[in-house]
């Protein structure tokens, strides 16, 4: 039986890494699609902070005669900060708020009246009109905030002095304000990026491993279906058994070869995710798997690669055509996409549910590979369920073959 | 010697939805060395008799056996001396004939030795040494008609069943491939056909099966037939047994 499986999966090896279009689509673009994307990504981020750090805001002030002297430290402040400034009277203030909406302007700011005289006792309300879908005028807002709280906390301490009191009782307990933050972070080395890691990497490779069994999967029942090819097939000497099995194998095949492209996509990539995820902290590159971790990623994802294909060749004997399989398909992809988006924002600490339900404990556990704290109990647990699942389906599927209303229903 | 005894095939669409006859209680027998012509209208249930013998499909009732092995019970073993080709199955274009052939051989569990022996015996019959390393997607219609016809025989079965095998053929190719299956049955080989084309019939099968809307009309060799006196010829006897509807849909 197996002789005869390995015959089929010869062949449909032969067909898939002989052909330069489908050698492309399942194992180039996952290399070169994250590269591609993080590099992409970075590259308009850093142009966009640039931008916005070169950009001179332009801000429009409505100072009251009486507030004149308590503004000049803050209107200083701003042209430090390379704003340019408009003086505005209260007659202006509404078009100069539509212009603000139009993006013609980043920022009103508006002092409060009498702000002279009274500045040992009064705590003043200032008034900053943005634009919340302008990104140049949210950076102004943000400066101007930082401003505001430099200033405040200078003004604060110098009231308290006035007063004959010490600056000192504006803390009564801080944390780690005497410490070095490097020696206050007690995480092992390597560990924050291999939660960054953990975080990103099951969720490509549940993606890649599910969008290469279907790029192989759909044509490899669906398609032989539609092309009539599939007949020929079944009247051999072979057993059902068997073409499911070859099928079922060139599908992970496949598969893992997509995800394995996309785990050394990613690596290529984290030169640019870097710069995303954590401003050029520590590198991925530093970061390293042992033999173990290793060994607990094949344990782990050689059998979601089975659980994946099982789930796309039953599909695909289902459907009458490729088109009817991609129909049926695409809310099985969908769900898994969002297996893997939840598993990506879960944390380090999974839910309970998460570790008894198939695929989401697989995932689980390959963070915690990542994160370095994964567990015998649970990596066997979650490939117990995965290969119970697909037994089960491939049963199913291996019904379907014999079921003549199923496999030449057109 | 293959035998078909009270062969029936119901097709039901969905549960408790309509059930079509497709096949009807029939009976027939071909032996080696012989030539058997299914003959019928489209929709007269040739295709779903030939299927059924090719165990693709389970008859809903009755049997069929080459010699003491039933399509029921020895599915395998039955498909191991069966050659079985028809119009709605296709090759996969990408590969070759060369390689094709190969494959079918393995999947047959034939020896390397023998696979080469058939190959060189089937593309030398079947004139197919000019073209069997182009892929089969780039071959005329006739060149992938012999490449089917040779890559069901590859593994030398007892019984041949094809259904319609020269259609879409011009008459060249038609005739290479209706010589050789004379030539496989004066090897003593079991033939089953299907076919339309009375000329054809004729001129190769010993024995016929007339069949309108899943039963047999007429049957036997063709004095036999002829003898009956529905038709003085067996295009004659076959429209005489075809009603004026079937006539028009065909």
């Amino acid at each position: 039986m197996l002789k005869d499986s390995m015959i089929i999966l010869k062949k449909e090896l032969r067909r898939i890494f002989t052909d330069r279009r489908l050698l492309f689509m399942l194992v180039v673009l996952p290399l070169i699609m994250l590269p591609l994307m993080y590099s992409f990504m970075g590259r308009a981020n850093r142009s966009r902070q640039s931008d916005i750090a070169q950009y001179r805001s332009r801000v429009a002030v409505l100072v009251p005669h009486d507030s004149q002297r308590a503004a000049a430290p803050i209107l200083e402040g701003l042209e430090a900060m390379n704003a340019a400034l408009m003086f505005i009277d209260e007659s202006e203030l509404d078009s100069t708020m539509a212009r603000v909406t139009g993006k013609e302007l980043e920022l009103i700011i508006v002092f409060p009246d009498a702000m002279d005289g009274n500045g040992s006792t009064i705590s003043w309300d200032l008034a900053a009109y943005h634009n919340s879908t302008a990104d140049y005028s949210e950076f102004a807002l943000e400066q101007f905030t930082a401003l505001l709280s430099l200033l405040n906390d200078s003004l604060v301490r110098q009231r308290i002095t006035e007063q004959g009191l010490s600056p000192e009782i504006l803390s009564a307990i801080t944390v780690n304000a005497s410490k070095d933050p490097g020696t206050v972070d007690l995480a092992g080395e390597g560990s924050l990026m291999g939660k960054i890691i953990g975080m990103m990497v099951p969720f490509f490779i549940v993606i890649y491993l599910f969008a290469n069994a279907m790029k192989v999967g759909l044509d490899s029942v669906a398609g032989e279906k539609e092309r009539g090819t599939l007949g020929v097939l079944l009247v051999n000497q072979v057993g059902r058994l068997s073409i499911v099995l070859g099928k079922m194998m060139s599908v992970m095949t496949a598969a893992i070869v997509g995800a394995v492209s996309s785990a050394i996509g990613l690596k290529i990539a984290s030169r640019y995710l870097i710069d995303l995820v954590s401003e050029g902290g520590e590198a991925i590159a530093d970061y390293t798997m042992t033999t173990m971790d290793f060994m607990q990623f094949g344990v782990l994802v050689i059998p979601l690669a089975i659980l994946i294909s099982s789930i796309v060749l039953l599909v695909s004997t289902f459907a009458k055509n490729v088109k009817e399989g991609q129909g049926i398909v695409m809310p099985v992809y969908l769900l898994i996409m969002v297996m893997g988006m939840t598993t990506m924002q879960s944390g380090d600490i999974a839910p309970h549910w998460m570790r008894l339900t198939p695929v989401f404990n697989t995932l689980a556990a390959l963070k915690d590979i990542f994160m370095k704290t994964a567990v015998w109990g649970d990596i066997l647990f979650a490939t117990g369920t995965s290969l119970f699942l697909s037994a089960i389906l491939i049963s199913v599927t291996l019904r379907m073959f014999n079921d003549e209303r199923i496999l030449f229903r057109v | 010697m293959l035998r078909v005894e009270k062969l029936t095939k119901v097709f039901t669409r969905g549960r408790g939805g309509s059930s079509t006859v497709a096949v009807n209680n029939l009976s027939f027998h071909c032996s080696p060395g012989e030539v058997y012509g299914l003959l019928g209208p489209n929709g007269a249930g040739k295709t779903t008799t030939l299927r059924c013998l090719s165990t693709l499909i389970k008859p809903t009732s009755g049997n069929v056996w080459i010699d003491d092995c039933n399509v029921l019970e020895h599915g395998q073993i039955f498909r191991s001396k069966i050659g079985f080709l028809t119009s709605d199955m296709k090759l996969d274009g990408y590969f070759t004939p060369d390689y094709m052939l190969s494959w079918f051989g393995q999947l047959n569990k034939m020896e390397d030795r023998e696979i080469q022996r058939r190959k060189a015996k089937l593309f030398n019959d079947l004139q197919m040494e000019d073209f069997i390393h182009r892929r089969i997607d780039d071959l005329s219609t006739g060149m992938k008609q012999k490449t089917a016809v040779a890559i069901s025989l590859v593994h030398d079965p007892e019984v041949i069943i094809f259904d319609e095998p020269t259609n879409g053929l011009d008459v060249i190719t038609s005739k290479s491939v209706t010589d050789f299956l004379s030539a496989c049955a004066q090897e003593g080989k079991t033939v089953i056909v299907s076919t339309h084309i009375m000329t054809i019939a004729e001129k190769l099968c010993h024995r016929f099966g007339i069949l309108v809307r899943g039963e047999f009309k007429e049957e036997g060799t063709l004095g036999q037939i002829l003898n009956k006196g529905s038709g003085r010829t067996l295009e004659e006897v076959f429209f005489s047994h075809i009603l004026p509807r079937e006539v028009s849909n065909a």
